[in-house]
């Protein structure tokens, strides 16, 4: 046990090894990083104004107001960003097995999906993360939440665990390319669309659409949850507290349909 | 116990099948067609460790798909696999640690980050000593000369420099067995030539074992011992290199530069197997089994009839052996008799 | 111009490309529909709870409306940035120079390519989307149908111009994902795809009107819908054909000024 802890720390140590030498090495060699921060900045300006040009028209939407929908569109960005900045390598997965480039992480003795998450830093990651920072900042001050130890606590938790599905959505997506092989990471972009539910409370859906981001790809506890909880809404909000549990489980989830992608990898070779 | 034992290793593959053209493309898009493909049918391979071996083959033969699964990225079909005690593809990241892998055509360097930040990861993911990492490092950075480049991404160095790197990276965790695949394509002839000197160093000076997939001769010659031909997944040939040209590749051809046109061919070829006078005159070739004839003798007989200006000696070359092996040409013993064996089982073209 | 075959070929060629990688279009194509249906119920909600801040738009209308722009967003997905900025890095720029064919016209012909193969796919789903959701809009009478497939038209060539035009920025940066993201930005807000642009305030509407991107999704989809009146509708497809050839026209410059400064510098 404790030489798989040791392992474990190991794992982390040179995920954050492998990942130090790429943001140097972005800092230091590329100078569109800014292109990109700025671009996702602008992204994330544009998704505001949509919203904001909307509540002109109405007051609410099934009742919930401007700053509360605005911060779950902010929590949508921030895990964006986390996702992209930290964990952009689930984004090559697809484009390294089709060059058949993936092939130079099985023989390394580190574990195969720790070097794809440590694979790539996408710097407008931090764009999405400062802006959607400031929005969350912003909303929270405008909103009237009791806040208490426990609930600052929580919040925290509550944006980390976020960030986990996330990624965790990306990661066992970015499988898919060993069943489906494209240059492209198209189921991983896929299920990423599926986003866009996040961004409105999903009060609005029909039945169906509520069970996929609830069950199937829990985009709901990436946004909706977490909000509901910090702002006390009706019977969500204990829901909301289920958020840490779901980012565990998805977690897990992801890690173990990797490895069954990779088991039929080794096994087709393609 | 060999390093690497092999016993009746097969892989078998399925495959898409489309057909060509705009209607083909529309029919592969609602229905899709496979057969299967025999990559490695059964093929026995045991390797000791300290041995050099080439793995030939036309393009196609099964020669990745062995590497794959000696490397652990593949997992066969059947057969039985081991590799220094451990079965590659049960434990892949163990085997890892025994094995460095340079494939020609990719990198294992990252590409963004300078050469010398590569290997360093390189050490951690390995867990290399310290003190070990340090002394190798400092002998292959002399070895290859990568001081010039040490600092520079990976992707902005040129093709030789990168894979002096590749070289480097492969070896600094003192790996039993070294792969490499296509390692000197695409590189100029003197960094051909230093690539070549560098891994038979590892070889003699290590005792690392060598496998080697190359359509380049000059590789063989240089590097290996022993090689292995592997043609629609089944191994042709298995023997020592030596022995294979002793065998198979004993012409030597002789050609002398004549002062003048000879009177009369007669007398000089007269003990001598084929001679052949080129249209102008001046040039003489003679071929001969270099068992039978020295080319002293083969001077000797010469001389005294004509005015030789100046002559050189052709090789055995073992690219026309091969070359003949993969057109059909030629088939060599099946690799379980012996090699001294004098009979050839030549079948060539009439 | 010269050699149509050349390029008819080259469509026919990435219409291929899109057959092999099938699992992987199709995927990408229903992807986006997940924005589309967002949308649907987000306005839906909307008009549900107050029918008035749809505006002069019945909800009909509205559904039309939408659906109109994830047909015209769906055409042309397979050109975009990142393609030139791979062509640019990987010098096939040379390559391209050193064939007989115009560079523009290559890079249209492989965009429309699977246009028709797009068109359908996008239609299909539409029309699903609009059944599920009970019906849409259509136009009032032939002409406006008419006025509305030139609008579209033109509303595709426009798009490639724009894409054109940003992409010939691979020449100055390494790399195209932040260009193409800025653009799609940019572009989603000032189209309309996002909201109409009626929904704007003045301000920002003002500045929507002297930029191209309307002539992307609002021209034709307003066309569609028949709410502009005779004159309007005629400047505004007029000005769709202005900004289409004249981006067109500006793109074949950068490049030319581009591959001069490339092959003086010898990039």
């Amino acid at each position: 046990m404790a030489a798989r802890l040791r392992h474990a720390r190991w794992l982390v140590y040179i995920y954050f090894r492998c990942l130090g030498q790429q943001m140097k090495a972005i800092l230091a060699y590329e100078a569109d990083f800014v292109i990109l921060m700025i671009s996702a900045g602008l992204v994330q300006i544009t998704g505001f104004l949509f919203i904001w040009t909307i509540f002109q028209r109405i007051p609410d939407i099934n009742g919930w107001t401007f700053w509360q929908v605005v911060m779950m569109m902010s929590l949508i960005f921030i895990t964006e960003g986390v996702g992209s900045l930290f964990f952009e390598g689930t984004w090559r997965v697809s484009r390294l097995v089709y060059n058949g480039n993936f092939d130079m992480y099985l023989v390394r003795p580190v574990s195969p999906i720790v070097q794809v998450l440590a694979g790539a830093v996408g710097f407008n990651g931090l764009g999405n993360i400062v802006t959607g920072g400031a929005l969350l900042a912003i909303s929270l001050s405008n909103a009237q939440v009791q806040w208490t130890p426990g609930r600052a606590l929580m919040l925290v938790i509550l944006v980390v665990s976020a960030a986990t599905i996330r990624v965790a959505i990306n990661l066992g997506t970015a499988a898919s390319v060993f069943w489906i092989r494209t240059p492209w990471s198209l189921v991983p972009f896929f299920v990423h669309q599926l986003g866009e539910f996040g961004k409105y409370p999903i009060t609005i859906y029909s039945l169906a659409v509520q069970a996929m981001v609830v069950v199937v790809i829990p985009f709901a506890f990436v946004s909706f949850f977490p909000v509901a909880y910090l702002f006390n809404m009706e019977a969500w909000s204990t829901i909301g507290l289920l958020t840490p549990l779901v980012a565990v489980y998805c977690l897990f989830m992801a890690v173990w349909i990797f490895r069954f992608g990779l088991r039929r990898y080794e096994s087709t070779g393609h | 116990m060999a390093l690497i034992e092999a016993q009746g290793l097969t892989k078998k593959f399925r495959q898409a099948v489309k057909e060509p053209g705009l209607v083909g493309s529309l029919k592969h898009f609602f229905t899709r067609q496979y057969k299967d493909k025999l990559a490695v049918d059964h093929i026995d391979l045991s390797v000791e460790a300290g041995e050099s071996v080439a793995y030939l083959g036309p393009n196609g033969a099964g020669k990745s798909t062995t590497i794959k699964m000696l490397t652990g990225i593949l997992v066969p079909t059947s057969g039985r696999l081991v590799v220094d005690g451990l079965v590659p593809y049960e434990k892949r990241q163990k085997n890892a640690k025994n094995i460095g892998v340079v494939f020609g055509q990719r990198t294992t360097l990252w590409w963004d980050i300078p050469v010398i930040e590569s290997f360093n990861l390189a050490r951690d993911m390995y867990e290399i000593p310290a003190k070990r990492y340090k002394q190798n490092l400092a002998e292959f950075t002399e070895l290859l000369g990568l001081d010039e480049f040490m600092n520079i991404p990976a992707g902005k160095v040129s093709l030789g420099q990168r894979m002096r790197a590749d070289l480097c990276m492969a070896l600094l965790h003192d790996p039993k067995m070294l792969y490499l695949d296509e390692p000197t394509i695409g590189l100029d002839i003197a960094v051909k030539d230093s690539i070549r000197k560098f891994i038979r160093r590892q070889v003699d000076e290590r005792g690392t074992t060598v496998m080697l997939t190359t359509h380049d001769l000059g590789d063989i010659e240089d590097i290996c011992n022993r090689i292995v031909i592997i043609d629609n997944g089944k191994i042709i040939h298995d023997g020592d290199l030596a022995a294979l040209k002793d065998n198979y590749a004993r012409d030597r051809v002789i050609h002398f530069q004549l002062a003048r046109p000879p009177v009369s061919m007669d007398p000089i070829c007269a003990g001598l197997p084929a001679c052949d006078l080129k249209s102008d005159g001046l040039s003489l070739s003679v071929r001969f089994d270099r068992f039978e004839f020295a080319a002293g003798e083969i001077a000797a007989a010469v001389m005294p009839y004509v005015e030789v200006i100046d002559f050189r000696i052709d090789e055995p070359e073992v690219e026309d052996l091969i070359r003949k092996v993969y057109l059909g040409q030629l088939t060599l013993d099946a690799p379980d008799s012996a090699a001294e064996t004098t009979e050839l089982a030549v079948a060539t073209e009439a | 111009m010269p050699h149509p075959r050349k390029y008819l070929a080259m469509a026919k060629a990435s219409l291929e490309v899109i057959f092999v990688y099938r699992a992987g279009w199709t995927v990408n194509l229903i992807g986006s529909v997940f924005y589309v249906v967002a949308m649907f119920y987000l306005w839906q909600t909307i008009f549900l709870s107050k029918p008035g801040a749809l505006g002069t738009f019945t909800w009909p209308q509205m559904k039309a409306y939408l659906i109109v722009a994830f047909i015209l967003n769906s055409t042309m997905t397979w050109f975009d940035e990142w393609q030139m900025g791979q062509d640019v890095r990987e010098g096939r720029v040379a390559i391209d120079l050193a064939r007989p064919v115009d560079f523009q016209m290559t890079r249209l012909a492989s965009a429309m390519g699977p246009i028709p193969f797009e068109l359908s796919s996008a239609i299909t789903i539409g029309a699903i989307v609009a059944i599920i959701f009970g019906g849409i809009a259509f136009p009032s009478d032939p002409a406006h149908l008419a006025l509305f497939i030139v609008s579209a038209a033109l509303a595709v060539l426009l798009k490639f111009s724009i894409i054109y035009c940003v992409s010939m920025t691979a020449f100055w940066t390494t790399g195209m994902e932040g260009v193409s993201n800025a653009r799609m930005a940019v572009q989603n807000i000032f189209s309309g795809a996002l909201i109409p642009l009626v929904f704007f305030p003045d301000w920002l509407r003002a500045l929507a009107s002297v930029l191209p991107f309307q002539g992307m999704i609002s021209t034709p989809a307003l066309t569609y819908l028949g709410t502009m009146d005779g004159p309007t509708t005629a400047f505004m497809i007029g000005s769709q054909a202005v900004w289409a050839f004249g981006l067109l026209l500006f793109g074949r410059l950068l490049w030319r000024s581009a591959v001069k400064a490339v092959t003086i510098n010898g990039g």
